[in-house]
């Protein structure tokens, strides 16, 4: 999966988790915090996202983006090493 | 020096979800006309390798301002809790006291079985990627959280658990935190118990939840206090009662249902399934005692009556043996079916309403009473002026529990 791919893919489990968010436009400097997302739902959208990923790595790896593009370049990073 | 008298509390707001209807009215409807929505039970997860009789809810309006956000991740006894929850702070008009003065008690534990085994199986073989927000929603207590939450209740919130008196047993902790002035209003609400098909295994192989036998008439299945009975059958539902002191209420509009005159709760000392004649002759006289009310001023019982074949026999005695046979009864529990957590406090709504109605909904499937010399509704409801009225609650574990109510004048 391209990085334009899993950034698509976690706007698709942001919205699933956060429904008010379908008519949102997503930008890659959006931040899950300033979209409704608590810590909670960040917790929820990063474990959809490992899985539709087929990640096997800590949660916790994926704190320090600061943003869903931050977010998607991690993301594609990490698959890259997998 | 004589301790002075508790200060009286009064029930001024209900709220009420069942398979016969959601909402005091439509309740209330469900009950005068006998209805009844008993078939095989079809939700997710309540059915594997066999099936169980039970009546379901078959839809839910949520209130307004409850979001979709907060929806996905809210089990089913939840979603239930906050709209039974609505109707009854709407109705006690509670948006005009300090959330602060709040309180919330919820009776029941262990009630988001079906949630749970949804989840297990669902996450089978990939527990790696379960939802981080199970580490929160598998307590009950989440159910606090959601509904204070939601409310913006700032007072104390916790769960009470007593098997199927939870739901008496958080009104009477509601009661004592408004006369310990604790808090001015407090709600309690008897949780959805939401089987899945585990705990409807177990309980029907403890002999506690009735068979299949009328698999093909559902209708006739569920049959407290009749000679063919062979068990309780579930039923969703989920009730709230705002309990407040009789002198705190000073807003325009406070429409009391009823005074909670007397209570009592006593344990059996015994942890199996079976009653006790002594514990329930007790706990009604303790009820009684507290009430300062003679057995002959009690006009109306809303018995536990599950249709357990002990069970069942074993009230009617203790109501004889407390010299309330001149009572009327009926049973609830034949139109709603048993909601084990929530039935306590779900039957003392539906005593609410009658007292309200000065009429008694009818008993469903009582063919033959085992004990005809009682003054059981049956086929029809009929007109009745209650004053006092008495409803009992029993729990597995050897739990009574028993709360008479004064027609607020």
């Amino acid at each position: 999966m391209n990085r334009e791919e899993i950034f698509k893919l976690i706007i698709r489990h942001a919205q699933e988790v956060i429904p008010g968010l379908a008519g949102h436009t997503f930008r890659p400097q959006d931040r899950l915090h300033d979209l409704g997302a608590n810590s909670v739902d960040r917790a929820e959208i990063l474990m959809l996202a490992l899985e539709s990923l087929s990640l096997n790595i800590p949660l916790i790896d994926l704190y320090g983006p600061n943003n869903i593009g931050e977010l998607a370049d991690l993301l594609h990073e990490k698959t890259g090493a997998a | 020096m004589k301790k002075p008298a508790p200060p009286e509390t009064i029930i001024t707001g209900i709220g009420v979800t069942s398979a016969v209807g959601q909402g005091r009215e439509a309740f209330a409807c469900g009950l005068f006309n006998g209805s009844q929505a008993f078939g095989v039970m079809r939700r997710p997860g309540r059915q594997k390798e066999s099936s169980f009789l039970g009546a379901e809810i078959q839809s839910l309006a949520h209130p307004e301002g409850i979001s979709p956000q907060s929806l996905r991740t809210a089990s089913f006894s939840a979603q239930v809790a906050v709209a039974t929850l609505y109707e009854a702070w709407q109705d006690a008009g509670l948006d005009e006291v300090d959330p602060s003065r709040v309180g919330l008690i919820v009776g029941g534990s262990n009630f988001q079985q079906r949630d749970l085994a949804l989840t297990y199986e669902s996450y089978a073989g990939r527990t790696l990627y379960l939802r981080p927000n199970y580490g929160l929603s598998f307590m009950d207590t989440d159910l606090c959280g959601l509904c204070t939450a939601q409310f913006g209740i700032r007072g104390p919130a916790y769960t009470v658990g007593g098997a199927s008196a939870s739901g008496q047993v958080a009104i009477i902790q509601a009661i004592q935190a408004v006369q310990n002035h604790e808090v001015d209003a407090c709600i309690a609400l008897g949780a959805l118990m939401d089987l899945s098909h585990w705990e409807c295994r177990a309980l029907q192989s403890l002999g506690a939840m009735g068979s299949n036998r009328y698999a093909d008439d559902p209708a006739r299945a569920c049959r407290p206090f009749d000679r063919d009975r062979d068990g309780f059958i579930y039923g969703e539902c989920c009730g709230a009662v705002v309990v407040e002191r009789d002198a705190s209420i000073v807003r325009s509009g406070a429409r009391p249902y009823a005074r909670l005159s007397g209570w009592g709760m006593v344990m059996d000392g015994n942890r199996n399934p079976d009653p006790s004649l002594e514990g329930e002759v007790r706990v009604i006289q303790t009820a009684l005692q507290r009430a300062g009310c003679t057995p002959e001023e009690i006009d109306y019982i809303n018995p536990h009556g599950t249709g357990s074949l002990i069970g069942d026999e074993t009230e009617l005695k203790a109501i004889v043996a407390c010299r309330l046979s001149n009572a009327s009864l009926n049973a609830t529990k034949s139109i709603i079916g048993h909601g084990l957590s929530a039935a306590g406090t779900v039957e003392m709504i539906a005593t609410l309403l009658q007292m309200q109605a000065g009429r008694l909904h009818p008993t469903r499937n009582l063919d033959n009473p085992i004990d005809p010399s009682l003054h059981w509704a049956r086929q029809d409801s009929v007109i009745r002026r209650v004053e006092n009225a008495l409803t009992l609650s029993m729990g597995f574990g050897g739990i009574n529990t028993a709360i008479c109510l004064r027609k607020y004048s």
